[in-house]
């Protein structure tokens, strides 16, 4: 990922080799992106679905973190892609969930309808590949206790854990993502072992 | 120092990520091909860099047209000092034609 080189120096060139190389550095530059994204997309569908515990409103905020880091963020070293792609997808979950907050407060004074659309496609929500049945069933369970714990963290003690242990950002990376100190990501991470700890101790 | 339990915890998230349905999957990649759209086809959005340019060339036609203003042909004083300094005398001195209608039309007035 480093030997991706940015749009920087370019500008040294003579004209002619200046469009060469913008244009190589064009490809280059979304040849980079692409194995970005592929590389971070799925854990950043889970962060997103954990946070915001709906899979749609989920591949939202991670399409409109795509679009916005491609579009602002594209000359920026590649070293930076990652934080601030986090950075990007955290503004875009803290936004959901206050949009949610409200529309909550004003949906609690409607009379409940309901959802005619949400039907379950057996298909659509196939799991991908296949495991022995006694193992599969142990992980199962593993995922619903751990992906529920998560779920239920205070949000900034969530986005450290899952920055940090399953994104595997370092601590200046994840505060840089949080838009907060290394400090407040070491404590955030801390309390959310300690409460996880608390409620998984067993199972784990 | 990583522990067992964020080991655990760490295995346990990756397994359910790796999980993930077919028509989420299928969702991503639509998203991310569209994300890099954007950088393969520029020219939808060439305007964008004009919009600078074009809001400072708005903003300086506003300031001449209000600078400008429907202005009103006004008299300067200093043509009025240029007629009155002016050597030469009326026509109506010089012909002499209507001489006499200007000497009634002058009695007139004073009476």
């Amino acid at each position: 990922m480093t030997a991706f080189v940015t749009l920087a120096g370019v500008y040294n060139t003579p004209p002619f080799r200046v469009e060469r190389s913008r244009d190589q550095d064009s490809m280059t530059t979304s040849r980079a992106l692409d194995q970005f994204l592929s590389s971070v997309e799925r854990r950043a569908f889970k962060i997103a679905q954990l946070g915001l515990r709906n899979d749609d409103d989920a591949l939202d905020a991670v399409q409109d973190a795509m679009m916005k880091l491609v579009q602002s963020y594209a000359s920026r070293p590649v070293d930076e892609w990652r934080p601030l792609f986090y950075r990007i997808l955290a503004n875009g979950i803290r936004d959901m969930q206050r949009r949610r907050t409200v529309r909550g407060r004003i949906m609690a004074w409607l009379p409940a309808r309901v959802d005619e659309d949400d039907d379950f496609d057996p298909i659509a929500e196939a799991p991908s590949h296949d495991a022995g049945p006694a193992k599969r069933l142990e992980l199962d369970e593993a995922i619903g206790v751990l992906e529920t714990a998560v779920a239920d963290l205070p949000p900034r003690q969530q986005q450290a854990f899952l920055l940090r242990n399953f994104e595997g950002l370092d601590v200046n990376e994840t505060a840089s993502a949080m838009g907060c100190s290394a400090g407040s990501v070491k404590t955030h991470y801390f309390r959310a072992l300690e409460s996880l700890r608390a409620k998984l101790g067993e199972v784990f | 120092m990583t522990t067992d339990f964020e080991k655990r915890t760490q295995e346990v998230l990756e397994e359910s990520t790796a999980r993930l349905d077919g028509r989420t999957r299928s969702r991503l990649t639509q998203a991310r091909h569209a994300a890099l759209a954007q950088l393969e086809n520029p020219a939808r959005n060439w305007w964008r860099a004009y919009v600078p340019a074009g809001a400072a060339a708005a903003v300086a036609v506003l300031a001449v047209v209000i600078w400008s203003g429907p202005t009103q042909p006004v008299a300067s004083p200093v043509e009025d000092i240029e007629i009155l300094a002016d050597a030469e005398a009326p026509d109506f001195a010089e012909d002499g034609e209507d001489l006499e209608f200007y000497e009634w039309a002058a009695g007139e007035v004073e009476s």
